[in-house]
């Protein structure tokens, strides 16, 4: 529900609602249940923080490609959502102090860590990449680059509320332009590094990309939801049917793009039959996760793209908020079955630090998010594409898309 | 004058028309377009159209499509011709994955085609509206709304009379 004064003055200074409070229990609760759990099984503890650290990187890394599409495409509907994405895709730094755990836990984590590589041929061929210190070197390097491009892409886009010049635009589109290449050459690194190398002897190409395509469809899903939150709450109130039509389309579009490269690297290790390939699936295939890997075929694929088919179904909120905590769902599962088997080959295995991992990065991450959407204007204020992006809402009653993205059908 | 086909009314501008085709939505008929030298936006908002029905022609489609793909590779290498190719089993669902899923992409868009030719009932190799000399204008500078005689609202002296309340300067009979 927009508020008129709300639209009348989107001043930068905005009051928090009661929900606010929810990450800072989140987060208190998540560190005891966490402090508890690496306590009494360390090994279980660095695996779930390492399974909720993977995922809401997923969001932000998701969050960073969107800001960059945007540039890239000079597109203009993605105006009012931009300024909470930057937001987001600027939490990389937090989640480069959220890395500290894994980076003490690596080496009973990673089992290549601590093998001999001349008493491993696998490990041998691979030495250049894994070995302790490229670890670590890496991941300072991958934060540095993120934090880096994040916070450019911010800066200028703050920059441009104030000034208004079209300088601003010329620049993000620049780091835009370099930007995606960084993104995927870093994007592709932590994939390999931080979930891939747990079992180093694994060959995919699409690896990288498959975490790519699972992220940024984990990433829409949540930002369907901020928008329609910050819709409700007055925050933007020119977010319209356009918007959530666009967001909806996209999110439809990782869905199959997910399966498509899911299906394409499980196909190809299938066809090609070679054991240093077969042998991370079929790891897979032992107890429950066999069933995890069905729940993914028809969970993260069959149903989300029947249901997101029709085109008022991405408009549609009594579907599409069920369809957002599904798709965390999915994901979450998905991180699972990519970090868990190593520790857990017999089936999935649920542990109270699961949740709490979850609890406290997400919590930490919402905590700091409110901070900055609080501190600057909630979209971009004088961005040339503005206009353009009102126009789009202008065709559909904008008073009846602001109650409910749904209602035009 | 044989039997008329419709009724058409000129308008001047897109905003005239939109407003027009308002009115003649609202007054129930369902036999009538608009016709436009260009795309006008909202314009099927105003109309009361509704998301087109070929979607469902296209998905129909795309499933006898899938279907067709992995019964045929099953019908071939596990039935018809038992033959084993690389040590894999008789039949998979993974093998016959990709080209079930080219033939899904095939028949959906073969069926999305027709459908529409189907839908707009074309191909049309006459319209009367074609040899009205008034209406030529329609791909220049003038927007028209047509109702026809066979719409159960039809009436010849009512139908006018609304038209001319919606705005219309020029009213004409066009006959079959």
């Amino acid at each position: 529900m927009s508020s008129p004064a709300a639209t009348a003055t989107p001043a930068a200074a905005h009051e928090g609602s009661g929900w606010e409070k929810l990450p800072y229990v989140l987060v208190v609760a998540g560190l005891i249940g966490l402090v508890v759990g690496a306590v009494s099984d360390p090994k279980q503890f660095g695996y779930s923080y390492l399974v909720a650290f993977m995922f809401f990187l997923s969001i932000c890394l998701g969050a960073m490609f969107l800001v960059i599409l945007h540039h890239l495409f000079d597109s203009s509907w993605s105006v009012p959502i931009r300024r909470f994405l930057e937001h987001i895709a600027f939490l990389t730094p937090v989640l480069g102090l959220l890395f500290i755990p894994i980076a003490w836990l690596a080496p009973q984590l990673y089992p290549w860590m601590t093998i001999d590589p001349h008493t491993d041929h696998a490990l041998h061929v691979k030495v250049a990449l894994f070995n302790p210190p490229t670890f670590y070197i890496m991941a300072a390097v991958l934060f540095g680059v993120w934090t880096l491009l994040s916070y450019k892409l911010r800066s200028w886009s703050l920059k441009q509320d104030a000034t208004g010049a079209v300088e601003c635009t010329f620049a993000m589109r620049k780091w835009a332009a370099g930007g995606v290449f960084i993104f995927a050459f870093s994007l592709t690194l932590a994939a390999i590094y931080w979930m891939k190398s747990l079992q180093h002897q694994f060959f995919s190409t699409m690896y990288g990309v498959y975490y790519f395509a699972g992220s940024v469809w984990t990433t829409l899903a949540t930002v369907y939801i901020i928008a329609m939150v910050m819709q409700r709450r007055g925050y933007i109130p020119i977010l319209h049917r356009r918007q959530f039509h666009d967001m909806g389309v996209l999110l439809f579009a990782f869905t199959v793009f997910y399966a498509y490269i899911h299906f394409s690297q499980y196909f190809l290790i299938w066809n090609a039959a070679m054991p240093e390939e077969t042998f991370w699936y079929v790891l897979r295939e032992q107890g429950s996760w066999w069933a995890v890997g069905m729940i993914t075929v028809f969970g993260h694929f069959f149903g989300p793209f029947l249901l997101l088919l029709r085109i008022d179904a991405k408009l549609n909120l009594k579907l599409m908020i069920p369809m957002a905590i599904w798709v965390w769902l999915m994901h979450y599962l998905d991180m699972q079955y990519n970090i868990m088997p190593v520790y857990h080959p017999t089936g999935i295995h649920f542990a109270l630090t699961d949740l709490a991992a979850m609890a406290f990065i997400g919590g930490t991450l919402a905590i700091v998010f409110l901070k900055y959407f609080h501190a600057h204007a909630p979209y971009p204020q004088k961005d040339p594409r503005f206009e353009e992006a009102l126009g789009h809402g202008a065709s559909s009653s904008a008073d009846a898309a602001s109650e409910h993205p749904g209602d035009e059908d | 004058m044989s039997k008329p086909h419709g009724i058409i009314a000129e308008f001047d501008t897109p905003a005239d028309v939109m407003a027009a085709a308002r009115v003649v939505r609202k007054a129930g008929f369902k036999r009538w377009d608009v016709h436009t030298p260009f795309p006008v936006h909202g314009m099927d908002e105003a109309m009361g159209l509704k998301n087109s029905p070929v979607g469902w022609f296209t998905f129909v489609g795309g499933v006898t499509g899938y279907t067709t793909g992995m019964l045929m590779i099953w019908f071939q290498n596990a039935f018809d011709y038992r033959l084993v190719v690389g040590g894999k089993p008789l039949f998979s669902p993974l093998f016959a994955f990709p080209v079930s899923y080219e033939l899904t992409i095939l028949f959906a868009s073969f069926a999305t085609l027709f459908g529409m030719l189907f839908l707009n009932r074309l191909p049309c190799l006459y319209h009367p509206l074609l040899k009205n000399r008034r209406f030529a204008q329609v791909t220049h500078d003038k927007f028209y709304v047509v109702i026809e005689t066979s719409d159960s609202k039809y009436s010849e002296t009512e139908t006018r009379k609304l038209l001319e309340t919606a705005g219309s300067k020029h009213i004409e009979l066009v006959e079959e």
